[in-house]
């Protein structure tokens, strides 16, 4: 599933004195089967964006195109359901929209209302609880009386039991314990590279980008400032920092490290694996 | 859901704006009894006089007025036409059974038209200069001589300008879940009618839920922070009556005699 943004402007609450333009003019692929952070500062325009990816938005102006289907500001809602199949998106703290008895009956909502029977859309919601590490039990409980961990985890499995092709997720772990973080993540990546998924992911969190994203957009002001790899766009502390945004942990490390003047990293490390991996070898080589 | 007007505040710096809350809500209400003390083109050219002045004072966009008589143009039109085609009176015009076009008719419909706008000019006016939690705080303060009748008027102030601070977060609240149950394939506002009811259960429970959350959080804040009734609290806002205040009373004042005499009695 290829994404192509063309010229896409959205403006909010137009020929109003509230009116604000939040998508500027912008031009960005997210290529099939990539692993995409869309980052930036807070008002940058990274929910607008993903409110577009599956039509709940339509840009005011330029077009969207999802796969075949193209968005523009005149498509009709009713076109739009076959899109929302394929991409699904988990909002910030997703545990917001549950709503039925029991956990099950919750994971199955979606696919039921996509078309499957009853019968098929309970054995599709046992595979997400399982594949989310929702353990049996719960099943028949009401979502209301879990922890907030599993609640996030019964929401999460609401939107894979679509078996989206485009998984869109803001902030997945916001809010989490540092443990079901990086459960969570672990579980993504693990999607991403079984299943082939598309993954677009929101995040403020340079760590995650660093660690599971192939593709980075960045976005200031509602305009794409970079469309690139992970690697390039930490490539330089300055410009990260006139554009308000932070370096990840690794990085950071190794930087400041290099300021010292007694290393020289080759390749800037991105992770804390790499950072290990190049220490390792600046050390076998007889440096400082 | 942003095409609501009714109930909006616009922030400015005007002398309606600078209003006391208190004068505002009084002399609103006051000009809705007045407007029904109108019953001839000359009363209610006055009324239109002060009303359109009041909207110049405020320099609040007028397209603004227009928008806040928008959704409810059909309750106008129709409760225009009953008048127009019920009443009886006068020259008669043209006559079909129980229904006849009559003079009376036709300037009965146009009074209450006129009605119908000058009270929703007025009523947008209040709240496009008044931000909620100043009208909230003039509730309380001219429900005052109500507590010897052992009414809780600080108790329903409270809980008014919680509520009135929670409508927009709400609104947010909504149109989060609204866009998450849609990706999960909910369809809002489509299909026959049980279908749109039923459309509507995902919303609700969830809302409700994180009403009662957010109710428990809240309660536990504020006890947190000291709360313990409204016996014995000061105020940290204050509204004074100022010169501004007695004008803006007078005007309306003697635009009421004025009306008096051009009344047809």
């Amino acid at each position: 599933m290829s994404i192509h943004f063309e010229k896409v402007n959205y403006i909010y609450q137009a020929d109003t004195p509230f009116r604000h333009q939040a998508l500027k003019n912008l031009t960005v692929s997210i290529p099939t089967g990539s692993y995409t952070a869309i980052i930036g500062h807070t008002g940058s325009g990274k929910s607008t964006l993903l409110q577009h990816l599956n039509g709940l938005l339509k840009p005011s102006s330029g077009s969207v195109t999802v796969a075949d289907k193209t968005i523009t500001a005149v498509t009709k809602n009713k076109e739009l359901g076959e899109l929302r199949k394929h991409v699904g998106i988990v909002f910030q703290f997703p545990e917001a929209q549950l709503f039925e008895e029991t956990v099950l009956k919750d994971i199955a909502f979606a696919p039921k209302n996509f078309g499957k029977t009853p019968a098929e859309a309970e054995q599709i919601a046992r595979e997400m609880a399982l594949l989310v590490g929702l353990p049996e039990e719960v099943l028949q409980n009401s979502p209301f009386e879990l922890s907030g961990g599993q609640m996030r985890r019964v929401a999460i499995a609401g939107i894979l039991a679509m078996k989206p092709d485009v998984l869109v997720l803001d902030e997945p772990t916001a809010g989490l314990d540092p443990k079901g973080r990086h459960e969570i993540m672990q579980m993504f990546a693990q999607l991403h590279s079984q299943k082939q998924l598309t993954i677009v992911l929101v995040t403020h969190q340079m760590d995650d980008v660093a660690n599971y994203a192939d593709h980075a957009i960045v976005l200031e002001k509602g305009e794409v400032i970079a469309s690139t790899s992970p690697q390039e766009v930490f490539k330089d502390p300055q410009w990260l920092l006139k554009h308000h945004l932070a370096l990840p942990k690794a990085t950071r490390f190794a930087y400041e490290l290099q300021q010292t003047g007694k290393v020289v990293f080759e390749k800037m490390p991105l992770t804390e694996k790499e950072l290990a991996a190049s220490l390792v070898d600046l050390l076998g080589k007889g440096g400082n | 859901m942003n095409k609501v007007i009714l109930g909006r505040y616009i922030p400015g710096e005007s002398v309606v704006h600078r209003l006391d809350p208190r004068s505002k809500l009084i002399l609103s209400f006051f000009f809705i009894i007045v407007i029904f003390l109108a019953n001839n083109w000359q009363s209610y050219t006055l009324l239109f006089l002060l009303t359109l002045s009041c909207v110049l004072l405020s320099k609040v966009n007028f397209g603004f007025f227009l928008k806040g008589v928008r959704p409810l143009i059909w309750l106008i039109l129709f409760t225009v036409l009953l008048q127009i085609f019920f009443a009886r009176g006068g020259t008669v015009y043209w006559q079909w059974g129980p229904l006849s076009l009559t003079s009376l008719g036709i300037i009965n419909g146009s009074y209450v038209f006129c009605r119908f706008v000058l009270i929703i000019f007025m009523s947008t006016l209040l709240t496009l200069t008044t931000a909620p939690l100043e009208i909230s705080d003039a509730l309380e303060s001219l429900m005052g001589p109500l507590k010897k009748f052992k009414v809780p008027v600080y108790e329903i102030s409270l809980m008014l300008s919680i509520a009135l601070r929670f409508v927009p977060t709400l609104m947010d609240e909504t149109e989060k879940i609204m866009n998450a149950q849609r990706s999960r394939g909910v369809n809002f506002g489509e299909g026959n009618i049980v279908k749109q009811i039923k459309a509507v259960v995902p919303l609700l429970i969830p809302l409700f839920v994180s009403s009662f959350n957010r109710a428990e959080d809240l309660a536990t804040a504020m006890e947190a922070r000291g709360y313990r009734g409204g016996e014995g609290r000061t105020k940290y806002r204050i509204h004074f009556w100022k010169r501004n205040d007695t004008l803006a009373c007078i005007l309306f004042g003697l635009t009421m005699i004025v009306l008096l005499y051009l009344r047809n009695w």
